[in-house]
C-alpha cells in the first residue's frame, strides 16, 4: 500500500538522534528516513528542533547520539563538507552567501575550478555560473557584482544553483520560498518537482500550508524536539497538521482521511 | 515590483563604476595631488635621491601594510606587527653577532615573526580570543622579548654583509666624473623597494587568484557562510596571521639591515601606520574588502606625507596630527560613498 514499501531502501535514515545544549534538549530521540524521489516536509513552531535536526544532517552540527544510514553504511559528517562528498547538499534560510563576492564566486565557493597550475578558473567559474544560474531564472544579470547588491530572488537562486550544481543525492531546504514573490516561488516549486521526478530526495523545512500541500510526499511533524507523528499527506488535513504542530498531537478521534488526491487514485479506500 | 525595481537597478549599476575602483581612483587622485603640493613647495621634492628615499621609506610600511590588509580583510586586526618587526629584526641581529651567516639568519628572523604569526592565528581561531586583544597581547610579548633577549640595548657592528639587503640597489651606475672622482650616474633600485614590488605582487595575485585568497575575502564577508560552504575558516584565518608576521619579520631584517643596527626599540606605533594604509587604500575593518594595490596606495599617500612634510620643515608631531586627519577622512568619504 505504501508507496515506498515497494522500493528497497531509504536514501538516509536518521536513527534515534538527539543533539542537546547544555541542558535543552533542542532534538530528542528523533527518527526519519527519506527516499529517492520523494519531499518530506519537516514541520513545527520555531524553536521545535526542525531546524536543528537538518543541521545535523547537513554536517553543519555533530548530534550527541544517533546513527546516520545511507544505504547500508553508518555515516558520520564531521562538517559540511564531509555531508556534501556524500551528496547532501543544503540550501539554509540565511542562504549563506558571501556578500562581498560575485555569483561565481559563491557558487563554487569551497570547490573552485581550478587550472592545470591551481589557479582559480575565473573564467570557466563565470561561464558554468552563467549556464547554471540562467536555467533557473533566464533574466539573470550582474554576474560579476558582489551578490550584496542583487536581489533577494537572484540570491535565491545562487543558493540553490550551489545546491544543485553539484551532484546531490539529498536536498534540504529550509524556508526555501520564504523571501519571494509569486513568480519566484512558483519557479522554486517547479524545481522541488522537477528534481523529484530526477530520483532526488528532498527535505523541506517550511511553514507555508500551501507549499506543504503542493509539494510533500510526506511529512514529519516536530514539537519540542520529538518527532511527534510522520504522515503521507493525502492522510492529513490542514487542521491535522497544526493541530500536530500546535498541541503535538492529532485531534481526538482522529482517523486517516479515507478520500484520495488524484495522485494515488483508489488506494487506501475503505 | 520586484522586476520594475531590477529593470531600474541595471541602467544604475551600468553607469556606476564599482565602489572599489572608485575608492582607488579617489586614493590616487589625492597621492597625485600630494605629490604636486610638495613639488611646488620645494623642488627638491621631484629629485630621482628623494623619490628613492621615499621608495626606502614606504617599504617597510608597505611590508607591514601588505600583511595588515590579509587580516583585515578576514576580519580581523593584528597590532603585534610592530613588536614582531622589532623581534625578527634583533633575533637575525643576534644570529649574525653569533656567526650564522647572513641570509640564513634573517631567514631566522623571517621565521621567527611566521611562529608569532601562527601564535597569534590559534589564539584567535582555537582559543576564540578576539583578534584585537590576541595581537595586543602578542604585541606585549614579541616587546618584551625583543627587549629581553637584547637588555634593551642595539646591536652593532653587524658587518657590511648585513647591511646590503637594505642600503644596497640593483642597476648602480657609477661612472668617472670630469674631476676624476667616481660619480653616480643612477643610483640604482634599492633592494627594498624590489622587495615590496615582489611581494606586493606575490600577494596580490595570491588575494586573486589563488583559492586561498578567495577563502579569505569569504571568510571576512560571512564567516558562518564560508564555513557551511566548506571553506576551512580557521585555517585560513591561520594562514592569514601567519603571512602577516612573515611581513612583518621581513620588514624587521629590512629596517634592521638599513640601519646596520638591530634595535629593539624600532617599529613602536609601526602597526597603526600599517592600518592606516591599509584603510586609506580600501580596506574594511569590517572585513570582506580590501587589496594590495589599494593598501599600496595608502602606504605611499603616507610616506609622500612624511616626506614632503619633513622637507617642509613640519615637525614629527604636527605630522601624527596631519596623518591622523587623512586616516579619519579616508574613511569618512568611503562611508559616504558606501551609505549612497
Amino acid at each position: 500500500m505504501n508507496a515506498h514499501a515497494t522500493r528497497s531502501r531509504p536514501l538516509v535514515e536518521m536513527i534515534n538522534i538527539h543533539k542537546s545544549f547544555g541542558g535543552v534538549h533542542a532534538v530528542e530521540d528523533v527518527s526519519i528516513d527519506l527516499f529517492a524521489g520523494e519531499v518530506v516536509g519537516v514541520l513545527g513552531h520555531n524553536g521545535a528542533g526542525k531546524s536543528c535536526l537538518m543541521r545535523v544532517l547537513s554536517g553543519a552540527m555533530a548530534p550527541n547520539a544517533g546513527t546516520i544510514r545511507m544505504g547500508d553504511e553508518d555515516v558520520r559528517f564531521l562538517s559540511p563538507q564531509d555531508a556534501r562528498r556524500q551528496g547532501v547538499e543544503t540550501i539554509y534560510q540565511t542562504l549563506a552567501l558571501a556578500d562581498h563576492l560575485d555569483a561565481p564566486s559563491n557558487l563554487f565557493l569551497g570547490r573552485e575550478l581550478k587550472t592545470r597550475w591551481g589557479n582559480i578558473d575565473d573564467k570557466t567559474m563565470m561561464e558554468e555560473a552563467r549556464r547554471v544560474l540562467h536555467r533557473l531564472n533566464p533574466n539573470f544579470k550582474n554576474l560579476s557584482d558582489p551578490v550584496s547588491r542583487l536581489s533577494g530572488g537572484q540570491r535565491q537562486v545562487i543558493a540553490i544553483a550551489r545546491a544543485i550544481y553539484f551532484k546531490v543525492k539529498i536536498l534540504i531546504m529550509d524556508e526555501p520560498t520564504a523571501a519571494l514573490g509569486p513568480a519566484e516561488t512558483a519557479m522554486v516549486a517547479d524545481l522541488i518537482r522537477q528534481l523529484r521526478s530526477e530520483g532526488i530526495g528532498i527535505f523541506l523545512i517550511s511553514h507555508d500550508m500551501h507549499d506543504v500541500f503542493h509539494l510533500c510526499d510526506r511529512i514529519v511533524v516536530m514539537n519540542r524536539g520529538r518527532n511527534v507523528g510522520g504522515y503521507r499527506i493525502e492522510e492529513v488535513t490542514k487542521d491535522d497538521v497544526l493541530s500536530l504542530i500546535i498541541k503535538g498531537e492529532m485531534p481526538d478521534g482522529w482517523q486517516p482521511r479515507g478520500t484520495k488526491r488524484t495522485r494515488q487514485p483508489g488506494q487506501n479506500s475503505i | 515590483m520586484s522586476v520594475v525595481v531590477e529593470r531600474l537597478a541595471v541602467p544604475l549599476t551600468r553607469v556606476k563604476i564599482s565602489s572599489d575602483a572608485l575608492h582607488k581612483l579617489s586614493a590616487l587622485f589625492t597621492l597625485f595631488m600630494l605629490v604636486g603640493l610638495f613639488a611646488f613647495g620645494n623642488a627638491a621634492f621631484l629629485s630621482v635621491g628623494n623619490g628613492l628615499t621615499v621608495l626606502l621609506q614606504t617599504s617597510v610600511i608597505g611590508l607591514l601594510g601588505i600583511g595588515m590588509t590579509l587580516v583585515i580583510v578576514t576580519g580581523g586586526i593584528d597590532l603585534s606587527v610592530g613588536s614582531v618587526l622589532a623581534l625578527s629584526g634583533t633575533v637575525a641581529g643576534l644570529a649574525v653577532k653569533a656567526g650564522i651567516p647572513v641570509p640564513l639568519g634573517m631567514a631566522m628572523g623571517i621565521a621567527v615573526g611566521a611562529l608569532c604569526g601562527v601564535v597569534n592565528g590559534i589564539v584567535v581561531t582555537k582559543m576564540r580570543i578576539t583578534p584585537f586583544v590576541a595581537t595586543l597581547g602578542m604585541m606585549l610579548i614579541a616587546r618584551g622579548t625583543a627587549l629581553q633577549i637584547t637588555g634593551a640595548a642595539p646591536i652593532s657592528q653587524l658587518g657590511e654583509a648585513f647591511g646590503r639587503l637594505g642600503n644596497g640597489s640593483l642597476f648602480r651606475m657609477i661612472g668617472m666624473g670630469s674631476n676624476g672622482l667616481p660619480k653616480v650616474i643612477f643610483p640604482g633600485i634599492p633592494y627594498p623597494a624590489i622587495l615590496l614590488v615582489v611581494v606586493a605582487v606575490a600577494v596580490g595575485f595570491m588575494l586573486r587568484r589563488r583559492s586561498i585568497g578567495r577563502h579569505i575575502y569569504a571568510t571576512g564577508s560571512n564567516e558562518e557562510a564560508a564555513r557551511l560552504s566548506g571553506v576551512e575558516v580557521d585555517r585560513t584565518k591561520i594562514a592569514a596571521y601567519v603571512m602577516s608576521g612573515a611581513l612583518a619579520g621581513l620588514a624587521g631584517i629590512v629596517l634592521m639591515s638599513r640601519l646596520v643596527t638591530a634595535q629593539p626599540n624600532e617599529g613602536v606605533m609601526y602597526e597603526l601606520d600599517a592600518i592606516a594604509a591599509a584603510v586609506i587604500g580600501g580596506a574594511s575593518l569590517m572585513g570582506g574588502v580590501g587589496n594590495v594595490s589599494g593598501t599600496m596606495i595608502g602606504a605611499f599617500i603616507i610616506g609622500v606625507l612624511r616626506n614632503g612634510l619633513n622637507m617642509a620643515g613640519v615637525s614629527a608631531f604636527i605630522q601624527q596630527i596631519i596623518i591622523g586627519f587623512v586616516v579619519i577622512m579616508a574613511v569618512y568619504v568611503d562611508q559616504l560613498r558606501s551609505r549612497r
